[in-house]
């Protein structure tokens, strides 16, 4: 089982790096120093490792488990982590919005649920309530009670759609 | 309109603050939301060893035969530590003043299992190799022969002479009583006497971020172990485990990605201090959640036992309540969680005749220990129910038995504590029912109840214990100011608080206060994140370091604008004199000219809470807790009469936090604590037969998602009246403790029938039914 | 850490084909991953060598062709709960496809991986039984069609071949006079496996008796079962309530469930009997108020 290379282009860097085949995208990702992809169960209990992947020929990314996709299947493809969303300095309005919400407590859940909502808001901008627990119910939170979170969602949906309306 | 209406609140005059209790972006939050908080696990160093720990798969059984020697044969392996390599090092607790119980309260670990091995799960070896791959190979390789020796799971079964002995010389490893009044002249006075006895199962912590650490050797020899862990001052018993000077020992504790009581023994440390000491390379070990739910404590089950006197006006006579916990296979803290089920075994009620017997009790089951509310959470479980069946039989209205029985301002508490702050009962009970509104009628087979329960829970940490904090708080040339304290910070923003309240003190925004915790080496020890304690004791000894150097600040500003300390201020990094706003001085030049004179624009504070001795080992008396926080919670529930399933329709929290430091993260622990209190109730399932776990990952250990309960409506009142900084009182652990028995009140309140055991699955619910039909 | 294995990766459906009729049975398809990896990581599945079939545009697609609806097996099950043919002609496979997993899930996990893995408890299982789904199993022999009702043999055993891939299912577009429903009983409202499930279909005639009648059963015996002689008792008869709680009571008897960490076996069978009532009076209300508009 010879490690080969495989090209990941991630948050818009693309790797060139060998692996073994059973290695994981999660763990090929926390390797390559993306640390922000957090490990909370490996089995895809608790979306604690999702990641935005976009593979080739794909129209839009979607929202998986990092800890379920080997890297070999993701070849090629295009991954943005939470750190690609944003920094301190200019963040996502959903970083500055589970910022200020109080949606973060221990942070540990928090890129997972950041990732899971942008997938949200890429396809449906303007959320019910009910559309935004849907999206993230496979994200866990042990600490906030989702309530926060759930409110970070909206308030950042409707941040990035009143910027939609004033760029017209 | 719901039944109930809010009392009303008495004035409080709270003084008005800039900072203090808003709800400002707290100064961990960014950092978190861009994914670059390194946690415990995130940290890679320069040939850095993967370890992996060798655990037993027997519940009770001899080690007949330990053979580690294919596993050290392996290339890539670089060490194996059985028993025999570390001196059979044993973990002892660092917890001063033990008095009451049958046994030490400082447990003897065995670090590593040798000869014999009490619980499924208990590490045996370590192994630490180049890659994690080769390391979890060499686990493989491992070669244990076992004789299983017969083991008792249940605590009343561990009770009995002859059960199997885990803990010698009988398997009692805590013992406390209490003793108030004269409890048969009080049965004898009753109208009534109610007896029912309650049930309350293991919780998991199941934090997301399972157990990790690195460790290695610096330059000068000091092993210094970078850990996400609730306890700083580890590094004590650490030392004595492996062997080393105290000040040779370093823990870097890292943001936790969640504790609740599991990161607060030692989890991973003495692990890598040991690997790392034998290899003398840096080694990380990083627990899968298996490793995790398998290898750490769990909340006590307990089996709790209340009989009531009672008059037909509801007033209680007497209280006899008998408390048995399981204390797993090793006592760790169990002797402590025992005392705080006594102490709040009544509730926060007056019941001035009183009989409490409390037992600890080992068994083969996994060990359990710490776990947010420390036994105060089932004392409620039970109290609340029994309050609500004296309700039910007297045919009074559950509030109104409460009102008649609630404690007040001035009143004792089963160990005969005055209560000095605030009793918001009445208060918190009706606006959180009130919160839920009209009762959502029946429809089909779903049958719709509300119910609530009252709480009282401590906050800081048992007064014998003489607990102590640290803070150092300093103001930079440039007007920034820094906090260094040992506060290690759990996500409920324990770091940020004290930053909020330096802000405060000092008239510096909050995104100019930058704050250095949790390392031994560099700063001040301020105890340990449990027991609700930081706000209060590092909260205090911040505000009393920031206090310190405001002082130094106004005084040289009063020289220099030659007005009294009491006519200046400081806000918006200025000083500035209250009556004329326009004679300010920027804080960096106050700084600066304060530097020049050589006053000292820095203060190390210690805040001590009330020292005690422990209470009478006979009687129970005796202060114990600083002080106490009161509340209430409220759920409506639908139970499908049909499949049993309950679905919270409402649920809402109200406590008195005495002042809000930071009210987002106020209101966020009041609706986080209160949902793993509904996961304790309804969803959180560990199913543990003859000591092995059933459910040892997320898959079947369910915590819950965010579909299955609604937003909490929070009512936070501030009474003021707490001990904590401008009259804060603690709210981690007491957010958790009344939703359990809130559901259950509910669901009696449903279909009409109690139930006594948590949880609430749809089996038992619907074998209440059942039971009742018959 | 996963077992090593070798990683085998076609670009086009003949050569995948190929692959598993040259390497058979040592060569295990890998589409969604999200039971396969969970597996391997547990221990209790090691192949040797894993095909990924995950970008095969061949297997992905759902479309109506004349009478049918067909899926491709590699559908992901977001795609299922996205798409309009399945929300008009597919309601309990959507019902379904909404409460498996969660949509970290939802978005790798296929249709075919759902059915191929043969948990007792595969959510999609009930629905495309009650649907009459087939599965169309290729290879380089060929193809053979088989209805998903004897696809399914035993706990994770179904009888697809070693060199065969389950490329797609099908059913029947359902009569417009017709109604079905998914019902599943978890431990919490979301992301939980079933403790048990079940699915019915209900076609009626002009004057609403039941013309045809398909109810399935899942988690309650080693595979998804139909309930046949519930199904006999509907037939030509009209859905009240006696005849509903009637064909509810026989589908309870053709389970076999079992104790668990989950649940008892004397919760499922009492659960089995109250989801088909409630699937089918569900559906006559759903019969009922379609006459009335």
């Amino acid at each position: 089982m010879k490690p080969e290379v495989v090209s990941l282009n991630v948050n818009g860097c693309v790797h060139h790096v060998a692996l073994a085949p059973n290695v994981t995208l999660l763990t090929a990702l926390r390797d390559l120093g993306y640390t922000d992809v957090k490990c909370g169960c490996e089995k895809g209990d608790c979306g604690a490792c999702a990641v935005l992947l976009k593979m080739p020929g794909a129209e839009r990314a979607e929202a998986v488990n990092s800890c379920l996709v080997l890297a070999w299947q993701a070849d090629g493809a295009g991954i943005t982590t939470v750190a690609g969303l944003g920094t301190a300095e200019r963040p996502h309005p959903l970083q500055a919005a589970f910022a200020d919400a109080g949606a973060i407590q221990c942070g540990y859940c928090s890129p997972g649920f950041i990732i899971a909502a942008k997938a949200l808001l890429d396809r449906n901008p303007h959320p019910s309530e009910r559309e935004i627990r849907e999206a993230i119910e496979g994200n866990l939170c042990r600490c906030t009670g989702y309530g926060h979170i759930i409110e970070a969602i909206q308030i950042a949906a409707d941040k990035l759609s009143a910027e939609k309306g004033g760029a017209q | 309109m719901s039944r109930y209406t809010a009392k009303p609140l008495p004035p409080t005059n709270l003084p008005e603050l800039r900072q203090i209790g808003k709800p400002l972006r707290r100064v961990d939050a960014m950092g978190k939301a861009v994914g670059s908080t390194v946690y415990a696990g995130d940290f890679s160093m320069h040939r850095m060893l993967h370890a992996k720990v060798f655990r037993s798969t027997q519940a009770s059984a001899l080690i007949k035969r330990l053979d580690a020697s294919k596993a050290r044969a392996l290339p890539g392996v670089v060490c194996v530590l059985t028993a025999a390599d570390v001196a059979h090092a044993k973990l002892t607790s660092d917890m001063p003043g033990q008095t009451g119980q049958k046994q030490r309260t400082g447990s003897d670990v065995p670090v590593l299992a040798y000869e014999r091995v009490r619980f499924y799960g208990e590490p045996i070896a370590l192994i630490a190799a180049e890659t994690l791959e080769i390391a979890e190979r060499a686990m493989r390789l491992m070669d244990v022969d076992y004789e299983p020796l017969p083991g008792v799971y249940d605590p009343l079964e561990a009770m009995k002479p002859g059960a199997p002995v885990v803990t010698p010389p009988d398997n009692i490893v805590g013992r406390w009583k209490i003793r108030k009044g004269n409890v048969d002249a009080g049965f004898a006075e009753a109208d009534l006497v109610i007896e029912n006895s309650f049930r309350v199962p293991h919780q998991e912590h199941a934090y997301l971020e399972p157990e990790a650490g690195v460790a290695w050797i610096d330059e000068r020899g000091v092993i210094t172990i970078r850990v996400s862990t609730q306890v700083v001052e580890h590094f004590r018993s650490i030392a004595r485990a492996v062997g080393v000077a105290q000040n040779k020992i370093r823990i870097q504790g890292t943001m936790v990605g969640g504790g609740f009581g599991g990161k607060e023994d030692v989890t991973v440390e003495i692990y890598l201090a040991l690997l790392a000491k034998h290899t003398n390379r840096p080694v990380r070990l990083v627990y899968t959640r298996e490793e995790s739910i398998f290898g750490h404590s769990k909340r006590h089950p307990y089996v709790i036992k209340h009989r009531t006197g009672v008059k037909k006006s509801g007033r209680i006579t007497a209280a006899e309540i008998e408390i048995i916990s399981d204390s797993g296979a090793y006592p760790y803290l169990s002797p402590y969680v025992l005392l705080y089920t006594a102490v709040m075994s009544t509730g926060p009620y007056r019941v001035d005749n009183l009989r409490v017997n409390a037992a600890a009790v080992a068994t083969n089951n996994p060990y359990t220990s710490a776990f947010r509310g420390f036994g105060g959470p089932q004392a409620c479980f039970a109290y609340e129910q029994q309050m609500d069946a004296i309700a039910a039989r007297l045919r009074m209205d559950p509030l109104e038995l409460r009102k008649v029985n609630y404690v007040r301002t001035g009143d004792t508490t089963a160990t005969g504590q005055t209560i000095q702050t605030a009793a918001w009962l009445e208060e918190t009970a009706t606006r959180a029912m009130e919160a839920l509104g009209e009762k959502t009628p029946d429809h089909g087979a779903i049958k719709v109840g509300q119910g609530f329960s009252s709480y009282f829970q401590s906050y800081g940490r048992i007064m014998w214990l003489h607990d102590t904090s640290q803070s150092w708080v300093g103001v930079e040339m440039d007007g920034t100011v820094t906090v260094r304290a040992g506060v290690p910070d759990l996500g409920a923003g324990q770091a940020n608080s004290l930053c909020q309240i330096a802000a405060e003190v000092l008239g510096v925004p909050l995104e100019r206060v930058s704050i250095y915790c949790t390392d031994s080496a560099i700063t001040p020890l301020s105890g340990t994140s449990t027991a609700t304690r930081q706000l209060y004791m590092s909260g205090n000894a911040t505000l009393m370091a920031a206090t310190n150097v405001r002082k130094v600040l106004l005084e040289r500003v009063s020289r220099q604008f030659e007005e009294v300390v009491d006519n200046l201020d400081l806000a918006e990094s200025r000083a500035f004199v209250k009556s004329n706003p326009s004679r300010f001085m920027e804080l960096a030049d106050l700084a600066k000219v304060c530097a020049a004179d050589g006053a000292q624009l820095t203060s190390l504070a210690m805040f001590k809470a009330p020292f005690h001795d422990p209470i009478d080992p006979e009687t129970g008396q005796g202060p114990v807790f600083p002080d106490f926080t009161f509340g209430s919670y409220a759920v409506e529930v639908a139970v499908d009469t049909g499949t049993g399933q309950i679905t919270v329709l409402k649920a809402a929290a109200s406590h008195d936090v005495g002042r809000a430091i930071n009210r987002a993260a106020v209101e966020g622990q009041i609706a986080g604590g209160g949902v793993q209190g509904l996961g304790y109730a309804l969803m959180e399932d560990l199913i543990v037969k003859d000591g092995v776990i059933l459910t040892p990952s997320l898959s079947e250990y369910l915590i819950p998602t965010c579909m299955d309960f609604p937003t909490t409506k929070v009512i936070a009142l501030e009474s003021g009246t707490g001990v904590g900084p401008f009259g804060a009182k603690g709210i981690g652990e007491p957010s958790l403790t009344p939703a359990a028995p809130a559901v259950a009140s509910a669901v009696a309140d449903a279909i009409g029938v109690r139930i006594h055991e948590l949880p609430l699955t749809a089996g038992r619910v619907l074998a209440a039914i059942d039971g009742l039909k018959k | 850490m996963l077992p090593e294995f070798e990683f085998l990766r076609p670009h086009t459906l003949p050569e995948s084909l190929a692959m598993l009729a040259d390497q058979a049975p040592e060569v295990v398809p890998l589409a969604g991953g999200t039971n396969m990896i969970v597996e391997m990581r547990d221990g209790h599945s090691s192949p040797k060598r894993l095909m990924d079939i995950s970008r095969l545009r061949e297997l992905r697609g759902i479309r109506r062709n004349d009478a049918y609806i067909v899926i491709g097996g590699g559908t992901t099950i977001t795609e299922l709960l996205g798409h309009p043919l399945i929300a008009e002609h597919g309601r309990a496979l959507r019902e379904a496809a909404a409460m498996l997993g969660n949509p970290l899930v939802r978005n790798r996990a296929t249709v075919a991986g759902n059915l191929a893995n043969a948990s007792p408890a595969a959510d999609t299982a009930p629905p495309l039984l009650a649907l009459g789904a087939e599965v169309e199993l290729i290879s380089t022999n060929g193809a053979r069609w088989i209805s998903l009702d004897k696809f399914m043999v035993g706990v994770n055993k179904t009888l697809i071949e070693p060199n065969e891939l389950l490329a797609s299912l099908r059913w029947l577009v359902p009569h417009a006079r017709s109604a079905s429903g998914f019902y599943k009983i978890g431990l919490r409202k979301a992301d939980a496996c079933s403790v048990i499930n079940a699915a019915a279909m209900v076609v009626w005639d002009e004057s609403g008796y039941c013309r045809h009648a398909r109810i399935a059963i899942g988690a309650a015996a080693p595979r998804p079962v139909r309930a046949h002689a519930a199904e006999a008792a509907l037939l030509g008869q009209p859905l009240t309530k006696d005849m509903i709680d009637g064909a509810a009571h026989l589908a309870a008897q053709v389970t076999e469930p079992i104790d668990d960490i989950r649940g008892t076996a004397a919760y499922r069978r009492r659960m089995a009997e109250l989801m088909v009532r409630r699937l089918l009076t569900r559906i006559a209300e759903c019969r009922a108020s379609r006459r009335e508009s």
